[in-house]
């Protein structure tokens, strides 16, 4: 597997071409939103102005405008970069995957089955849109492997019938093999309740949450700090999260610095990384030959692929192997 | 009136409750127990395969194996209580940390399919019993907290529960290998 250091190297040597072509193209891209965009504003600012005249300022026909200016703006802007952005996954992403294992399968509409994001138990609010981008599969070091984006909504109706769409999950969404065999569920999520009360209130609070299964109380402080483990089996929990595996798992939430859940369910392992935001998009106002634009491609794919060696996934078991 | 009867209402609903609770918790030691017991057993089934495999070739060993069957024979008397079988469980790791060191000597052994396999599987055993000791360990902290603590103490006195024993990690396994040492033997 390629360092960091390598894979920036490829970045800015092998890519460099195609990094420069696709610059000119964003360059072009920036000026036309420029241009339409202040057009925009100067038709907005005419509708306005007629509005005004026509009905006053606070009229509510007014929120319809700046609504309907909007959606056609964010329409406008998604069509325009969407050519650009199909090369940048083709010319950019492709060749990035690839260079760290040439036999992982990349598909940038593609998204991991809604099956396996429920199977995880990660979220338990049930899904009502679900959507995602940029799947990648394969075996990393003989250990079978898919992650894709996902955003997974629901749905809420207010008192006056109005739909609301809300975020469930939006980020980075893996599942692979384990290396041990268990038969329970065991799920690890950010410690939000020990956070925010303190040990002894939010441990209690944990322990009589009902929608999850038992509270799993695990011996290492620095982990329990950070997480809750829930699980229908105490001795498998453990035989899972040894206090190796703890370590790496912390290791592993410190580097990525967004808030992380693992589940264990079915002989394999989801990963949960809840970024906030579509990741592998082409940068539209900062430059692709940006430094810390590079490491943000090239640190979540080298973090998400390297997984399976940072979690040792590869170290099979007797009964296993 | 009223209020002495609330009182004493709410007051039996709060004993109620930590008798409970209590009984929850010895209910969860007994059960966790038995998962150790389970894989304890796993690991027994194994070791008259490992000594008959191992020692036609481990000659220098003998007591240590010797020291293994003796354990185990112990270990699966009936009716023995669950302190001494913590006891013997520390003692058999030990002593199977011994000869898993020593196999290293003999390259036969290392070579031999059935030996390699066994060991293999006695080393994802000693995970599996890990796991059950740490399992065990948090509830009879749990057990032994309420125990010991007030309010509940006032009850389990009452009830008659005992502190219960936790597994300790032994010596041997505590310390870092010494790799110098063990060439010098």
């Amino acid at each position: 597997m390629k360092s960091i250091s390598e894979l920036t190297d490829f970045y800015y040597k092998e890519l460099y071409p195609s990094l420069n072509e696709l610059e000119t193209a964003r360059k072009q891209i920036v000026s036309h939103l420029k241009w339409y965009g202040s057009m925009g504003i100067v038709v907005f600012i005419i509708v306005a102005l007629w509005m005004e005249k026509n009905f006053g300022l606070f009229h509510p026909l007014m929120m319809g405008v700046v609504i309907g200016f909007i959606a056609i703006a964010s329409i406008a802007y998604r069509f325009m970069i969407s050519g650009y952005a199909k090369d940048f996954k083709a010319k950019i992403i492709t060749p990035l995957i690839h260079a760290i294992d040439p036999h992982l399968l990349y598909n940038p509409e593609f998204v991991i089955s809604q099956h396996l994001f429920e199977r995880s138990d990660l979220f338990k609010h049930a899904i009502d849109r679900y959507s995602g981008n940029d799947y990648v599969k394969g075996l990393v070091e003989g250990v079978p492997l898919e992650f894709s984006d996902v955003h997974a909504e629901y749905q809420t109706r207010d008192s006056k019938g109005r739909t609301q769409w809300h975020t469930l999950f939006r980020g980075l969404f893996l599942v692979a093999e384990f290396n041990k065999h268990f038969k329970a569920k065991t799920v690890v999520l950010p410690d939000q309740a020990e956070k925010t009360f303190g040990s002894l209130i939010g441990g209690w609070l944990q322990s009589i949450n009902f929608t999850r299964e038992g509270l799993v109380r695990l011996d290492d402080p620095e982990f329990e700090k950070h997480f809750v483990v829930y699980g229908s089996d105490h001795i498998e929990a453990r035989y899972i999260l040894t206090h190796s595996m703890m370590k790496r798992i912390l290791d592993f939430q410190r580097r990525v610095s967004h808030p992380l859940f693992v589940s264990f369910v079915h002989n394999h392992i989801h990963v949960s990384i809840g970024t906030g935001k579509d990741l592998f998009e082409p940068a539209v106002f900062t430059s692709l030959l940006d430094y810390k634009q590079a490491m943000e491609y090239v640190n979540t794919l080298q973090n998400t692929i390297g997984l399976v060696e940072e979690l040792k996934l590869n170290e099979k078991l007797w009964s296993k192997s | 009136m009223q209020i002495f009867l609330i009182l004493l209402g709410v007051l039996t609903l709060i004993a109620i409750l930590m008798y409970n609770s209590l009984i929850a918790k010895k209910n969860q030691v007994d059960n966790i127990f038995a998962g150790v017991d389970a894989v304890l057993k796993k690991r027994f089934d194994l070791i008259p395969n490992l000594v008959a495999s191992v020692s036609q070739y481990m000659e220098h060993e003998k007591s240590t194996l010797e020291k293994v069957t003796e354990y185990r024979a112990q270990a699966m008397k009936p009716g023995i209580s669950d302190e001494a079988k913590i006891a013997l469980d520390a003692k058999l790791t030990s002593a199977l940390g011994a000869i898993n060191i020593a196999m290293e000597a003999y390259p036969d052994l290392k070579a031999n399919e059935n030996v390699m396999h066994l060991q293999r599987s006695l080393s994802e055993i000693e995970e599996q019993i890990s796991a059950a000791r740490r399992a065990y360990n948090q509830t009879v902290t749990d057990l032994n907290n309420a125990i010991e603590m007030f309010p509940t103490n006032l009850i389990a006195g009452w009830m008659n529960l005992q502190r219960r024993a936790v597994f300790e990690i032994t010596i041997t396994e505590r310390q870092n290998v010494d790799v110098g040492a063990l060439f010098n033997q």
